[in-house]
């Protein structure tokens, strides 16, 4: 082992070293600052998508189970589900009516691609029917005016909330509570705007209106129409018992066969938490392999430049071992140069990155208009800065490690006599 | 109670080159007592740089025994070695060998720092030597703003600083003026007789009269080993 004066000296040789050869030492770490900025690109992306993901998900409310027909999150067989009979409102009556466990069952149903006019112009959106207990899960929320009532509900008023992107884009300079629009040829008073729910590829949420359950058949009929079943469990906690209780419910209604599978699925937005998994490995897997690659190529620059840097200074190893420095004085004196290149290229880098990031995230919020943006940090993590110095050390040393051995092994009468 | 520092006995060296052999010491036996001023001197290819690596720990021979201070040093290892060199011996080259980017005390200092020293007792012990040697004006001067002599001064401060059994200088007039030679000369004498053991290695008569014992080589062999009647130096 080295000892410690030893060690001290082998910092101040790499100082002095990098010093005087700057620029040569700069050209060095190209490699290594390419590879750190890449790792904190890759997780500043990927905590950032983590961000964007848990605000989304929290909105749309992570007490929530779905009885539907479909299955949201894409998985199972498409046919199969096709093939299964409609969730009728009698079906979602009677659900609700046994539920005991959850704080409000919710029937909803949907017409997808519809479109809501005022005046010439005119809006897809999708329109949902539902009951006012709605209003009382987070998705629901308005930001102004209502979620429309009991009394609008049973008797069928023709009232609406609309969402966030449908006020923005038909309303964008007034408030829209007590304007019309029209649904289906038919006006309908606005009593509340739903707070901003979508999220990146969420966006779709924002472009719903909402309208009681009765207006709806009037305007649509329930003819054909396969409704789901909103379960607020009130906390996640609450989840596996509403789950459990309503699956039981669901299957006695419907009379499915104790041995078959549920003709129905369960959704909760948990589900697209694989989703987010996938996209989360394949940044992940893609960074890694970019950052790799960019280290190998790093590192065999660093080892280059040390086998230089032994080979310069074969006349000093000689000097050093004459007045009586080990192999492991000059082994610890290269590889702690060598770590020191690199841990000044994550330096360089670092600043690098955060531009880098800084820009990205300023352009996504006050030049693209990205809402979901808002939600990601224009900083770089701060732990993201250890990791990528401690792999910068572990990238010196082991790119150090040859042409440390090299020098450590030279025979100090003819490193002596070299010029 | 044995006061020879180094104790040789048929020392051998032989290097491959090809499939050639060639002997750079043949067979040589020598023992060096304490405080003595020996010149080693040998024209080129008698072998007198071979024998100086052998006795400054840099290489190890071939075959036969090399006692230093008792200790064997034909069986020791690398590590083993750079101690040796580091606590026991110190080197004056002829092309001084000093650190370009180090200042003087820094290069002074150097085998302290091999040594293990703390580094106030390194700079203390550093300066010491430094101004032994007269140079303590120039201790923060690189040895590019020094003179011939003065980098010699240097070097020879470095090779004081551990206080070791032996100083071993190669040539070590070899770059410099005839006059400042003659210090540095001066220098080495006075250093024998502050109780120094003082070795030249050297091919110029006038370098080798200062020392009083004179061993010369020749084809790997020592052709004669005098005492020198009239050293300069006493």
């Amino acid at each position: 082992m080295p000892r410690l004066s030893e060690v001290q000296e082998s910092f101040r040789i790499a100082v002095t070293s990098l010093r005087v050869n700057l620029m040569r030492s700069i050209l060095t770490t190209a490699g290594v600052v390419v590879g750190v900025v890449l790792v904190v690109l890759m997780g500043w992306t990927i905590g950032g998508l983590d961000a964007v993901w848990e605000k989304t998900i929290s909105i749309i409310g992570k007490d929530m189970i779905y009885i539907d027909k479909w299955n949201w999150a894409g998985g199972g067989n498409w046919r199969m589900m096709e093939a299964r009979k409609d969730i009728t409102l009698e079906q979602a009556e009677a659900l609700s009516m046994r539920m005991e466990s959850a704080e409000e069952t919710i029937p909803i149903t949907r017409k997808w691609g519809g479109s809501v006019s005022v005046g010439n112009t005119s809006l897809r959106c999708s329109i949902m029917g539902t009951t006012t207990a709605y209003g009382s899960t987070s998705a629901g929320t308005t930001e102004e005016g209502r979620f429309f009532n009991e009394v609008e509900e049973r008797e069928a008023e023709k009232v609406v909330v609309v969402g966030y992107n449908i006020k923005k884009n038909l309303f964008p300079d007034e408030s829209p509570i007590g304007k019309y629009l029209k649904i289906a040829g038919v006006p309908y008073r606005i009593v509340g705007v739903v707070e901003k729910r979508g999220f990146l590829f969420m966006d779709f949420i924002d472009n719903q209106v909402f309208i009681p359950l009765y207006a709806f058949r009037s305007s649509f009929g329930f003819f054909d129409r396969s409704f789901s079943v909103g379960l607020k469990a009130g906390s996640e906690r609450m989840l596996d018992i509403v789950r459990d209780e309503a699956v039981g419910h669901m299957r006695s209604i419907r009379n499915v066969p104790p041995a078959d599978p549920d003709d129905f699925s369960i959704n909760e937005m948990k589900a697209f938490d694989q989703q987010a998994k996938n996209i989360r490995l394949g940044i992940w897997v893609v960074g890694m392999g970019l950052t790799i690659l960019a280290f190998i190529v790093g590192s065999i620059g660093i080892m280059n430049i040390m086998y230089v840097s032994v080979t310069e200074r074969t006349k000093e190893i000689g000097i050093r071992k004459a007045i009586g420095a080990r192999r492991s004085s000059i082994l610890s004196q290269f590889l702690i140069e060598s770590a020191m290149l690199c841990v000044a290229g994550a330096l360089i880098a670092f600043p690098i990155a955060q531009v880098i990031v800084g820009s990205a995230q300023y352009l996504a919020v006050h030049v693209f208009e990205q809402d979901w943006a808002s939600v990601v940090s224009p900083l770089v993590p701060f732990d993201l800065l250890g990791i990528a110095v401690g792999v910068s050390i572990l990238v010196g040393l082991l790119a150090g490690l040859f042409p440390a051995i090299k020098a450590s092994g030279l025979d100090p009468v003819e490193a002596l006599r070299s010029e | 109670m044995n006061t020879n520092i180094i104790e040789i006995a048929d020392l051998v060296k032989r290097y491959e080159m090809g499939h050639e052999e060639v002997f750079a010491l043949r067979n040589v036996s020598l023992t060096l007592g304490k405080n003595e001023y020996v010149a080693i001197m040998g024209p080129s290819g008698s072998g007198k740089s071979t024998l100086m690596n052998m006795l400054g720990c840099l290489d190890t021979p071939t075959s036969g025994t090399y006692f230093f201070n008792g200790a064997n040093v034909s069986e020791m290892d690398d590590d083993d070695l750079a101690a040796i060199r580091n606590k026991e011996i110190g080197f004056v080259f002829q092309t001084f060998n000093l650190l370009p980017r180090a200042t003087a005390l820094q290069n002074v200092e150097l085998p302290l720092v091999y040594a293990g020293l703390k580094s106030e007792e390194r700079r203390k012990r550093a300066i010491e030597a430094i101004t032994r040697v007269g140079l303590a004006d120039r201790m923060d001067h690189r040895p590019n703003e020094l003179s011939g002599g003065q980098r010699q001064r240097v070097a020879i401060a470095r090779a004081l600083v551990t206080a070791p059994s032996i100083i071993l200088a190669d040539e070590p007039t070899g770059n410099l003026d005839s006059k400042t030679g003659q210090d540095i000369m001066r220098l080495f004498g006075d250093l024998w007789r502050g109780g120094n053991t003082v070795i030249l290695v050297t091919h110029e008569e006038d370098v080798a009269r200062h020392a009083h014992r004179i061993i010369r080589l020749r084809d790997g062999l020592i052709e004669s080993d005098e005492i020198n009647p009239n050293a300069t130096s006493v």
